[in-house]
């Protein structure tokens, strides 16, 4: 299994340039999760892994052997699309084979190898048929089988169960972690959905406008982001943010929001570089009550009721809109005040200018 | 007043339009089915004895016996068919090899002055076939030597069909998912085996349409064939028209050529059009 490294990889579509440089290192036999809103370039990035897109500048590395210019089957990659991208003309056994045929494979070893492939994936009784023949989660299970039987040192994954349903997805979300962990091979996963990287990745790239935000373990990112961008995307519901003035008050320095008034080590304060900072609280570190907790003053809009848990949308009372998920048992009305706790350790402080963490 | 029931003028209609239609098919049948006696017949009727004869006639020589009533074989049409069958194969294959390539070229690769020639194959395909006539004749007789040839017919018919047979595959291709390129290039296919293993089989309906129509062209062509041929290298619709000649007109051979004329466009196309199917790429990608 290769280890994968991309120096300085740029992508240009004429002037524009979609993916500024790039620098990314992937372990050998590691899960990576590259993962972003729309837009954000990791699809891009994948691509030219795959060799689908040429590289406008840098170069991607496999163990040292630099494979920018190498077509995408002299890389040993498989990959599983978005939209499966089945040959409509081949049964599925052909389909599973068809690399197999490519690269002159004999006819006994191909039978074996479909079979294991079809028997872990469920889709024994399905190979005969057409893709036209099959649910979208049967095409999909196809697809990843027809990547499977390749026995190639890299998986690429784009978006593979995007067109899924919720149920389905989540279904073949524990199937491809089972998966992985049997296989062990360098696996580069594309991803929007931030709880599929969560659950997924060993190593999880969280990426904006063509940049890398952050990488690290699923833990990392959601413990300690490193800017507002990754604490924002990273968990769900999503953190809540509170612009809040630095104060000073005898020795100590308190960021004070409407409602809120949150302790500041100096230390943070001269980092913030300016008299704003925004506080940062996931809805999951609020509570009714906490022995330590600092109070915050919201009033409810509305509750959901999502049975083991409630998430309240509540405001401050300068009209910040302040998520609340906590435990299922207090009913909400609307309009109601209330005074919640924040757990003080898990809050954390972002610069207003830079977005970054303090 | 009631719509249920339709006017007896209305079936007199549909049944006038049927018989113009297959008035002179039916002609044509009858006719080459009678001696030249009956045909010449003031009292034509349509009680005659049918006879193979006229078709025994023009296939004289790919017969394995000798008919009775000929003293010598006239070769001409048996030879006309030749040419024509090989004449439009040639063509016809010909021009789906070359029109399948340019056109999957003129719709995924991206080169210079791609539109312009995608374009302008639309724009040669508006030129009448009698405008290149004159200048035709002219190179394939004085530069190139290829008149009298079957292969500066073939020449021809491939230059001529070319165009919308490009065109019409332009569509095709365009359909086919891009993604299912992909996918056969990161499975290992280099261009080649993507185009003929993966795009070529999906792309059959539009293969057999433009091939229905390129043969029909190249069967039917008379303008070019009658400038570009000779004696031995006649195509049939020439050699008919060569038939009409002051002193003798044989209308039995000539109806007999004609249903054979006839035949193998009807056996081509009820062939090809069975890979017309829609769907074909159903299932390859979602929606």
């Amino acid at each position: 299994m290769p280890k994968i490294t991309l120096a300085g990889v740029t992508k240009r579509f004429g002037a524009l340039e979609v993916l500024p440089p790039l620098d990314l290192d992937l372990a050998d036999g590691e899960f990576t999760v590259l993962v972003g809103p729309s837009g954000c370039g990791k699809s891009t990035t994948l691509r030219m892994l795959a060799g689908l897109e040429t590289i406008s500048g840098g170069e991607i590395f496999f163990d040292g052997r630099p494979v920018g210019a190498l077509e995408p089957k002299d890389r040993d990659i498989a990959m599983v699309f978005q939209d499966y991208a089945l040959y409509p003309h081949m049964n599925i056994a052909r389909n599973m084979s068809f690399a197999l045929r490519l690269a002159k494979t004999p006819a006994s070893e191909i039978e074996k190898r479909v079979k294991l492939v079809a028997d872990m994936l469920n889709i024994s009784h399905l190979l005969h048929r057409k893709p036209s023949e099959l649910s979208g989660g049967q095409r999909q299970r196809v697809a990843m089988g027809r990547a499977l039987v390749r026995d190639a040192s890299t998986f690429l994954f784009d978006e593979p169960l995007s067109n899924l349903d919720a149920k389905l997805r989540g279904k073949m979300r524990t199937e491809l972690a089972e998966m992985r962990g049997k296989l062990h091979k360098n696996m580069i996963y594309v991803t929007h959905d931030q709880v599929e990287a969560m659950t997924l990745g060993d190593r999880i790239v969280v990426m904006s406008e063509g940049r890398i935000q952050q990488q690290g373990s699923p833990e990392e990112l959601f413990k300690k982001p490193a800017n507002m961008f990754v604490a924002g995307f990273i968990g769900s519901p999503s953190m809540n943010f509170i612009t809040a003035v630095l104060e000073g008050r005898g020795q100590e320095t308190f960021a004070i929001s409407p409602g809120l008034c949150v302790p500041v080590p100096s230390s943070a304060a001269e980092a913030a570089g300016g008299r704003e900072i925004v506080v940062g609280v996931r809805p999951s570190s609020i509570h009714l009550e906490h022995p330590r907790g600092i109070p915050i003053e919201l009033r409810v809009v509305v509750s959901e009721y999502l049975g083991a848990q409630t998430v309240v949308a509540a405001r401050t009372p300068d009209g910040t809109e302040v998520l609340v998920e906590i435990a299922s048992g207090r009913r909400f009305c609307a309009g109601e005040a209330i005074i919640m706790q924040i757990v003080p350790e898990d809050i954390l402080l972002f610069s207003k200018e830079s977005g970054l963490r303090i | 007043m009631k719509h249920d029931k339709t006017s007896p003028a209305f079936f007199v209609l549909v049944v006038m339009l049927v018989l113009m239609s297959t008035g002179p098919i039916l002609m044509m049948v009858l006719t080459s089915l009678r001696l030249n006696v009956d045909i010449m017949s003031d009292t034509s009727s349509l009680i005659f004895m049918p006879t193979l004869r006229n078709y025994e006639t023009v296939l004289c020589n790919a017969l394995w016996y000798t008919p009775e009533h000929l003293g010598r074989c006239d070769k001409t049409f048996g030879r006309a068919l030749g040419n024509s069958l090989l004449v439009s194969v040639t063509a016809t294959a010909l021009t789906l090899v070359i029109g399948c390539m340019a056109a999957y070229a003129l719709v995924r690769f991206r080169f210079l002055g791609r539109d312009v020639v995608s374009f302008s194959t639309l724009i040669l395909r508006m030129i009448p076939p009698a405008v290149l006539l004159v200048p035709v004749f002219g190179i394939w007789t004085y530069q190139f030597g290829l008149d009298g040839t079957l292969s500066g017919l073939v020449l021809v018919y491939v230059a001529m069909n070319l165009p919308f047979v490009i065109w019409i595959l332009q569509s095709f291709i365009r359909q086919v998912p891009i993604q299912l390129e992909e996918a056969a290039r990161i499975d290992g296919a280099g261009p080649f085996a993507v185009f003929f293993l993966v795009v070529l089989p999906l792309i059959r309906p539009g293969l057999a349409a433009a091939a229905i129509f390129t043969f029909r062209i190249a069967w039917n062509e008379f303008l070019l064939g009658n400038a570009l041929t000779d004696r031995g290298t006649r195509t049939v619709p020439v050699t008919i028209v060569n038939r009409l000649t002051e002193y003798d007109i044989d209308w039995g051979v000539i109806m007999a050529t004609g249903m054979l004329l006839a035949v193998p466009p009807i056996i081509f196309t009820l062939v090809a059009s069975r890979q017309i199917i829609t769907g074909m790429t159903a299932g390859a990608v979602k929606g």
